[in-house]
């Protein structure tokens, strides 16, 4: 049984300056079982990698001219979709007192946004994580609404001034 | 719920101070108070303080209530008395109002309602400055919070003067009657007020807003900090230059009881100019190269303090200070604080309204953009407006022409209701295209009452 893949071209929404990341997170979602998706990019998706690679799915791209690039994810053997696949382990070190919490499966660079634009990506980025899963964003300065809301979803996070004067936050998806 | 980072009343401060700006200048425009009535007129003493208290500080201090959190990244304590503050405040300036209205012989009672206003006012002010200066006590204060700790020090001192010439209006505290209030006091009673506490504070939270929304570089700068010292000194001198005229006279040293104003001046003057460099400053090092609305108007608020700066210079060289000094206040009250209050509020309202909305679904649902809340292209206009009415109502009032002054305020009323209208129209999400004006889970702000917590678990049987 296979499927044709799905296809989805974000690079008009790039182009006008958006965020296609909950388009790209709906296409996931709307995928049927073995089935790939296809992506149209401005650029080459880096921190989508390791995003839709926690969720088993593989990478392959390819430059197709004028800087656009053509992603493929596909589901690895035995992926039935956009599932949460990541192993419960991650989530072991909650309530222990010496928790290691894992390698971020994200890093976001949010400096050069404006507010509350850093919030919101950051907010997609946690989101898209499963329980367990961390996060890293750059963020221009210390969030005080973002540490508000995460704490009121119950997500955990540990960030810090940087002599650079940004702020870098790990979260852990609760 | 996001609601925790959104000062719960700080709307209402907001809907409060713009009924009383919109107030102000339908009288000005029936041509009630200065310039038809002279300067120290009842009149002119209500619509003086319907601008400074009713509008520019109640704007302050909700302003304040939401950005103080974030200048120091502490959430507000004491937070249950921003509501009584407000209450306080307005009660106690309907009783000034009402006070004046008495002295001008529009009504008797046998109450002194100055001296109600002048208890009411400084408790007001006061729960602010406990509210506000709690929430930035605990030391390491980033340079914008310092500008903000000295301004709330000024309001003190402004509504405490205020309260004392309230209860001398009223006869009592017959003792202080032999102090000249009205040559020592009344000028550091306005300099505190309109230099100290409304002034100052926009400084410092221009610091942090400007590069906040521009993407400038925001660290803490030699140059900042001198402006802060500058305005320190400045006022500090204002405040003390009775006594230390006094402390001089006693020292045989008569020659030199003039030069503490003048001093204050310099000290001021120095400290209008390093600003506006760190404004050019914020504006040529920007990450963003659209500049929104808001930071555009503000321009022209920043060009008025330039222009009272050198308006105050020119007054003081030909010796018509006393004579233009309303043209003076004007140009400061309307030029600079307002303009730069209701450019602010274009960005602050739909910010804080996209919070309300949409934070809950945030990263959860396509939301819109906060400059989707607005619609610059029509905005503008008005703010353009509002500066050419404040411009010519303050040459009008230079060349002493009543009239001409009616008519510019008929302009800067049509742009301020106008801008008012905008901010309605961003609150109600009507300039967002309906099919993602309301994403399921997204919460329809009210426009200015906040929402009882009557969600919240807390309010759950258990």
């Amino acid at each position: 049984m296979t499927h044709p893949d799905y296809e989805l071209d974000v690079r008009q929404i790039l182009r006008e300056g958006g965020e296609p990341f909950t388009a790209i997170m709906e296409a996931v979602a709307a995928l049927v079982p073995g089935q790939r998706l296809r992506l149209l990019a401005t650029f080459k998706p880096i921190p989508l990698f390791h995003v839709l690679g926690s969720r088993g799915f593989e990478p392959s791209a390819r430059e197709i001219g004028s800087g656009d690039w053509e992603v493929t994810f596909t589901p690895a053997a035995g992926q039935s979709s956009g599932a949460v696949t990541e192993p419960k382990s991650a989530a072991d070190g909650i309530g222990a007192a010496n928790e290691t919490w894992s390698t971020p499966v994200v890093e976001l660079d949010n400096r050069d946004l404006e507010p509350p634009e850093p919030m919101v990506r950051t907010l997609e980025g946690v989101e898209a994580l499963s329980p367990g899963q961390t996060l890293a964003a750059l963020l221009p300065r210390e969030p005080v609404f973002l540490l508000e809301e995460l704490e009121a979803r119950g997500h955990r996070w540990r960030g810090a001034l940087r002599p650079e004067g940004d702020y870098r936050i790990v979260i852990r998806r609760g | 719920m996001m609601g925790t980072a959104l000062s719960r009343w700080t709307m209402s401060y907001f809907t409060a101070a713009l009924v009383f700006l919109v107030a102000a200048q339908v009288l000005m425009v029936a041509g009630y108070g200065f310039p038809a009535v002279a300067a120290q007129a009842p009149e002119t003493l209500v619509l003086v303080h319907m601008v400074t208290i009713g509008w520019l500080s109640l704007l302050m201090c909700g302003a304040l209530f939401q950005f103080v959190p974030v200048l120091v990244a502490r959430p507000l304590r004491w937070e249950r008395l921003v509501l009584p503050a407000l209450i306080c405040l307005l009660a106690g300036l309907a009783l000034l109002l009402a006070g004046f209205l008495q002295l001008a012989g529009v009504f008797e009672t046998g109450i002194s309602l100055l001296a109600l206003a002048g208890t009411l006012l400084p408790a007001g002010f006061l729960m602010v400055a406990g509210v506000l200066g709690a929430s930035l006590w605990g030391g390491g204060l980033p340079l914008p919070a310092r500008f903000v700790a000295v301004g709330l020090t000024c309001v003190l001192v402004t509504a405490l003067l205020g309260g004392l010439f309230a209860l001398l209006l009223s006869g009592f505290l017959p003792a202080l009657a032999e102090i000249d209030f009205r040559t020592q006091a009344l000028p550091v009673h306005i300099a505190m007020g309109l230099g100290g506490w409304l002034s100052f504070t926009a400084l410092g939270v221009s610091y942090r807003l400007l590069p906040m929304f521009m993407l400038s570089p925001d660290r803490e700068r030699a140059s900042s900090r001198a402006v802060w010292w500058g305005g320190v000194a400045a006022l500090a001198l204002t405040a003390l230059a009775s006594p230390i005229a006094a402390l001089v006279e006693k020292a045989g040293l008569r020659e030199a009881t003039n030069q503490t104003p003048l001093l204050a001046v310099v000290f001021g003057m120095a400290c209008v100019i390093i600003y506006g460099f760190d404004l050019g400053f914020f504006y040529r090092h920007r990450k963003r190269r659209t500049i929104e609305l808001n930071s555009r108007a503000a321009q022209g608020a920043f060009f008025a303090l330039a222009l009272s700066g050198l308006l105050l210079l020119a007054l003081l060289e030909t010796g018509t200070l006393e004579r233009h000094l309303g043209a003076l206040l004007y140009l400061v009250a309307f030029g600079w604080l307002t303009g730069l209050g209701l450019s602010q509020l274009y960005k602050i309202v739909p910010f804080l309204t996209w919070l309300e909305c949409f934070g809950p679904v945030m990263g959860k649902k396509p939301t819109p953009r906060v400059q989707d809340l607005v619609m610059e292209r029509r905005a503008w206009i008005w703010f353009a407006l509002y500066f050419l009415g404040v411009l010519a109502g303050t040459e009008a009032l230079l060349v002493d022409l009543p009239d001409l002054f009616r008519a510019a305020a008929v302009a800067t009323l049509l742009a301020t209701l106008a801008i008012v209208v905008e901010l309605v129209l961003a609150r109600r999400l009507c300039n967002v295209p309906e099919n993602n004006r309301l994403p399921e889970g997204a919460l329809r702000p009210r426009l200015f009452l906040p929402r009882l917590p009557l969600n919240s678990d807390k309010w759950r049987p258990q």
